[in-house]
């Protein structure tokens, strides 16, 4: 037990982010209790599951990052494992490429692998180049070239979707150059994830208050150019807010943080159109009130990598 | 002591295995609680079937419950019956009832007479995935001699997929298993105990 706690070392910083998001959540869930009450109806419904999903999946997150690293490693490779088992359950594959599945999970535990062990180019080309090589390959060897293509081009990125992107959260943990001169990894991954998760529910408070004009009424009826535009901004100033938490001064800070409000943006919409293709509403329906893992995780997917490289270029060069 | 290595295997190994590994939902798996005594029947087009349905059984009586399965395709050779028998907890039986001796259906009653819970496939084998082919009579005859006994109806969805017939990789799938409530029958003719199950069953299906 002591070894698992033994390396917390809960920074001035990190302990008021904690301390945020429980304060946000009471908060949350204080309005929509009494707001039910006041006039109950579907939407505070929907809201108050999707508060309490929050807040399994907060405390799931707070512990995985605070203790042990190792543990934190585990539990993000198991969110590439359940995001890409989402993948996979939605897609009609062929029966063969089934044996080509198992090497797909099996690139998880490598990518993580890498990732602890911070080698920073091999983690980088490890799938975009060599998975992009063995996979196809792996793909011709069972023989069948019906639909073969079909299968060439979702399996690869069905994992830059749901590993890479996401490994790159592990990736920050205790990456050298991430944790020294007053860095630290574990701030940036809250950082990272915050923002992130506050720009969903910025784009969606905004687009359901004051939503008219619609971006993509084929792809996802939900997203407005208000929600989209008020989204950034306010990310934009909640990032500006949370940079306690960054080694970032201020316009790098709501540069950063506007940017990555539009690759969440970019991250949720391509998932939508994923989903709209496949014919569902959620990817499943692991999580209360916000469908599956991935519905959860796709913003995520495509902010990370963005994030780390800004970061660390804006790290060197300063 | 069977029961000690079953609660391990099933309760413990296998019900986390496949709800963490491979993604498999139980629904209304309450139904089974609080039944001393009944027969599940299942859709069948894997061998995870099994392992799936025994995981969901509450370890308090798991050693009471016996798969049903086919003696020439399992009953090969003296090691498979001693694994079939101690690590499935099953009943062998014979596919065809042409040995009065060694009838199949006795060897079923037989096990209801002492109080043990049936898993049963009224398919006969593993089917072709998403077909329902028409039920054996042994199920009918069964509850023909014990009219009181529950049956369940389970639905596997989507289990092949980590497993199908004639493969040895077992993959992650997002996949379900549903229990129904005991099927009333409306009468205990032939005919009809065997298009209630099925309907029964069907109805899960949606």
């Amino acid at each position: 037990m002591n070894k698992i706690f033994n390396s917390i070392d809960l920074t001035y910083e990190i302990q008021w982010v904690i301390a945020i998001i429980l304060m946000i959540l009471v908060f949350a869930t204080l309005l929509f209790w009494i707001w039910s009450l006041i006039k109950p109806s579907r939407l505070v419904d929907e809201m108050q599951t999707r508060t309490r999903s929050w807040w399994v999946m907060c405390f799931i997150f707070v512990f995985a990052s605070i203790v042990n690293p190792i543990i934190t490693y585990f539990a993000l490779g198991f969110l590439s494992f359940i995001t890409l088992r989402e993948i996979y359950s939605l897609l009609s594959l062929r029966e063969m490429d089934r044996s080509v599945l198992f090497f797909c999970y099996l690139s998880i535990p490598i990518q993580y692998f890498l990732a602890f062990q911070g080698y920073y180019t091999l983690f980088l080309i490890f799938i975009p180049v060599f998975m992009f090589i063995i996979i196809p390959f792996l793909l011709v060897l069972t023989g069948e070239t019906k639909d073969i293509i079909r299968s060439m081009c979702i399996l690869p990125t069905s994992l830059m979707l749901g590993v890479f992107g996401i490994s790159h959260l592990a990736l920050l943990i205790n990456f050298p150059e991430m944790n020294s001169n007053g860095v630290s990894g574990k701030a940036l991954l809250l950082f990272l994830i915050f923002i992130t998760e506050a720009n969903d529910i910025m784009q969606f408070v905004w687009g359901k208050i004051f939503g008219k004009h619609k971006i993509l009424p084929k792809v996802s009826p939900n997203k407005t150019w208000e929600g989209f535009i008020g989204g950034v901004i306010s990310t934009g100033i909640i990032g500006y807010f949370m940079g306690f938490l960054t080694p970032l001064n201020s316009w790098q800070l709501i540069l950063l943080s506007s940017t990555i409000a539009i690759f969440g943006f970019m991250g949720d919409t391509i998932m939508s159109a994923v989903k709209r293709d496949f014919g569902v509403k959620d990817m499943s329906n692991a999580i209360p009130g916000h469908g599956g893992v991935l519905d959860r995780v796709d913003s995520l997917s495509t902010t990370a990598s963005p994030f780390f490289h800004m970061i660390y270029f804006i790290i060197i060069t300063s | 002591m069977k029961k000690i290595i079953l609660v391990i295997i099933y309760s413990f190994f296998w019900r986390n295995f496949l709800k963490i590994f491979i993604g498999l939902k139980y629904i209304n798996r309450k139904t089974l609680k609080n039944k001393k005594q009944f027969i599940l029947i299942a859709n069948h087009n894997s061998h995870m079937d099994t392992m799936a349905i025994m995981s969901a059984i509450p370890s308090r009586y798991i050693h009471k419950v016996h798969p049903i399965a086919a003696v020439d395709f399992f009953g090969g050779s003296l090691l498979n019956k001693i694994l079939m028998r101690y690590l499935v907890n099953a009943t062998l039986i014979k596919r065809d009832r042409n040995d009065t001796e060694n009838d199949p259906i006795d060897a079923m009653d037989k096990m209801i007479k002492k109080y043990r819970s049936l898993i049963l496939y009224p398919e006969g084998s593993r089917g072709s995935p998403g077909i329902m082919t028409n039920f054996k009579k042994g199920l009918a005859y069964l509850i023909q001699r014990n009219p009181n006994i529950k049956v369940i109806p389970v639905y596997l969805n989507n289990i092949y997929k980590t497993l199908p017939k004639g493969r040895k990789l077992i993959i992650p799938y997002n996949c379900s298993i549903e229990f129904g409530e005991p099927i009333q029958f409306r009468s205990f003719e032939l005919d009809d105990i065997l298009s209630d199950s099925e309907i029964a069953l069907k109805k899960l299906m949606k």
